[in-house]
C-alpha cells in the first residue's frame, strides 16, 4: 500500500510540477501585466496585490491545479479502477479477504490529497514570482511589489490553500475511483467511466470552490 | 467467526444455481476430498465458486463453509472469513501492476500480522514450491498462461487454507501442467490433504485420477458421478 501511495505522489505531484509551474507562471504574468496596465490608468496600482491574492492565489490557483490533476491523474485513477474491476482483480482482492477500498482507493486518496496540496503551494510560489517579473517590466521594484502583495496576503490564505488541497485532492480520488469501480459490463465501459469520473470531479471542485467563498465571507 | 467443529468444509444445500426452484443443487465436501464439478457453460457450475466465497448469496437454500452460512455474514466479517479459504478465480485474477512474486505475497502481507522477514521467507517458499523462481519478477502480462495460473494458485494457498476453490483452473493448460497444479494445491504445508472444489468444463483422464469425486452439473443439478 505504501508503494501505491508513493507511486501516486510521484505520478500526481512530481511529474506534474513543471506543467503546474509553467501554467502558474503564464497565468500570473498575464494577469499582472494586464492589471498593471489597467490599474495604472486610474492610479490604483496598489490594488495589484488584491488582484494577485484574490484572483490568482485564492481562486484560480487551486482551481487550475485541481483541473490539471483531474486531467492527468483523475483519468488514470478512473481507468485503473475500471480495469481492475473488468479484469476481476477487485473480486480477487475481496476473495483474498482484502478490502479493495483500503487497498486500492485509500492510498490513491492520500496520494491525491498530498499531491494537490503540494502542487497548490508550488503554483502560488511560481505565480508570485512570475507576477513580480511582470511587474518589474513596468519598472516596479521588488520591495514595492512585495509590500503590495503582502498587504493583502495573510496566513489565512495559506491555510485556505491547504484546506482546498485536501478537499480537491480527495474529490479527485473519490469521484474517479467511484466511477471506475462502478464499471460492470466490460472493457468498452472504461472510457465512459473515465469521462463520468472526470466530469463529476470537475463539477464537485467548482461547487466546493463556490462553497469556500461563501464560507470564507 | 469460529468454525463449527466436526462440520464438512463446504455444503451446498438446495441451492438454485440457475434461479429455478425446481432445479436445486446439493453437494457436500468432506475434509481432504478433492471434488470436481464438471459442467458446460451456463450449467450453473460457474457460480459455485462465487457462492462458496460468499461473493453472491443463494436465492434460497444454504451454502455452509465450515458449518457457517456464509451468506449471512456481514461484508467485513466475510472479508476476514475468506482468509481461511483459498480461491483461484477464472483466468487468474492477478493484479496486473504487481510482479508475480508480489501477487503471491499480497495475502500474506495484508491478511496476516507476519513480520516483513517472515513474509519474505513464506513467499520465497511458495515461489519455490510452485516453480516460479525464474519468472517471479515478471508482471502477469509478461508471463505465459501456465505461469500465471501457477502464480495464482500459489497465491490461493499462501495462507495455507483448509478449503480451496479453483474455478476453471485447467483452461489452456496441458494435462501434465494441470496435474502438477492440482497436486501442489491439494497438499497442505504439513503434507496432509486440503479440501478442494474445482470446477471444469471437462476432465482429462490424468486429472480424474487425482480427484476423489467428480459430479456433472447439468441445468443446475449435480446429476451423476462422472469419475
Amino acid at each position: 500500500m505504501l508503494r501505491v501511495l508513493i507511486n501516486q505522489i510521484r505520478f500526481t505531484a512530481l511529474q506534474a510540477i513543471f506543467l503546474v509551474a509553467f501554467l502558474a507562471a503564464i497565468l500570473a504574468f498575464l494577469v499582472i501585466s494586464q492589471s498593471i496596465r489597467q490599474l495604472g490608468r486610474f492610479g490604483a496600482i496598489d490594488n495589484l496585490g488584491t488582484i494577485m491574492v484574490v484572483a490568482v492565489i485564492r481562486e484560480l490557483g487551486p482551481l487550475l491545479t485541481a483541473l490539471i490533476v483531474v486531467s492527468r491523474s483523475g483519468t488514470a485513477i478512473a481507468a485503473e479502477m475500471a480495469t481492475n474491476r473488468v479484469m476481476g482483480e477487485v473480486t480477487a482482492l475481496e476473495a483474498m479477504g482484502i478490502d479493495p477500498y483500503i487497498y486500492l482507493v485509500l492510498p490513491r486518496m492520500l496520494g491525491a490529497i498530498v499531491s494537490v496540496a503540494t502542487l497548490m503551494v508550488v503554483f502560488d510560489a511560481v505565480a508570485l514570482t512570475s507576477g513580480f517579473v511582470a511587474a518589474a517590466t513596468t519598472g516596479m521594484s521588488l520591495t514595492r511589489y512585495t509590500g503590495i502583495v503582502l498587504k493583502t496576503l495573510s496566513a489565512g490564505d495559506v491555510w485556505l490553500t491547504l484546506v482546498k488541497g485536501i478537499f480537491f485532492g480527495a474529490a479527485v480520488a473519490v469521484f474517479c475511483s467511484y466511477h471506475g469501480l462502478a464499471v460492470k459490463a466490460g472493457p468498452t465501459e472504461i472510457p465512459q467511466a473515465v469521462t463520468r469520473g472526470v466530469v463529476a470531479t470537475i463539477v464537485a471542485i467548482f461547487i466546493m470552490s463556490a462553497l469556500f467563498v461563501v464560507i470564507a465571507t | 467467526m469460529p468454525e463449527v467443529a466436526g462440520t464438512p468444509p463446504l455444503v451446498y444445500r438446495d441451492v438454485p444455481l440457475l434461479g429455478r426452484p425446481d432445479r436445486l443443487f446439493n453437494l457436500t465436501l468432506q475434509p481432504g476430498e478433492v471434488v470436481a464439478a464438471v459442467g458446460e457453460e451456463n450449467s450453473g457450475v460457474e457460480v459455485l465458486g462465487d457462492l462458496a466465497l460468499g461473493l453472491v448469496a443463494p436465492a434460497s437454500g444454504a451454502v455452509e463453509v465450515f458449518g457457517l452460512p456464509i451468506a449471512a455474514l456481514s461484508y467485513y466479517d466475510l472479508l476476514v472469513f475468506r482468509r481461511r479459504l483459498g480461491y483461484l478465480p477464472p483466468g487468474d485474477g492477478l493484479l496486473q501492476n504487481l510482479s508475480l512474486r508480489d501477487n503471491v505475497a499480497l495475502p500474506v502481507r495484508f491478511a496476516t500480522d507476519h513480520r516483513l522477514r517472515e513474509v519474505d521467507a513464506k513467499v520465497t517458499q511458495l515461489i519455490e514450491d510452485f516453480r516460479l523462481r525464474a519468472i517471479a519478477g515478471l508482471r502477469p502480462a509478461q508471463a505465459n498462461e501456465e505461469d500465471r495460473r501457477r502464480a495464482a494458485a500459489a497465491r490461493a494457498v499462501a495462507l495455507d487454507p483448509k478449503l480451496v476453490v479453483l474455478e476453471l483452473p485447467f483452461v489452456g493448460l496441458t494435462s501434465r501442467a494441470a496435474m502438477d497444479l492440482l497436486e501442489r494445491v491439494s497438499k497442505n504445508e504439513q503434507g496432509g490433504r486440503r479440501t478442494v472444489l474445482l470446477t471444469s468444463r471437462d476432465l482429462t483422464p490424468s486429472v480424474r485420477g487425482l480427484v476423489s469425486r467428480a459430479v456433472r452439473v447439468v441445468d443446475g443439478v449435480a446429476s451423476e458421478d462422472v469419475k
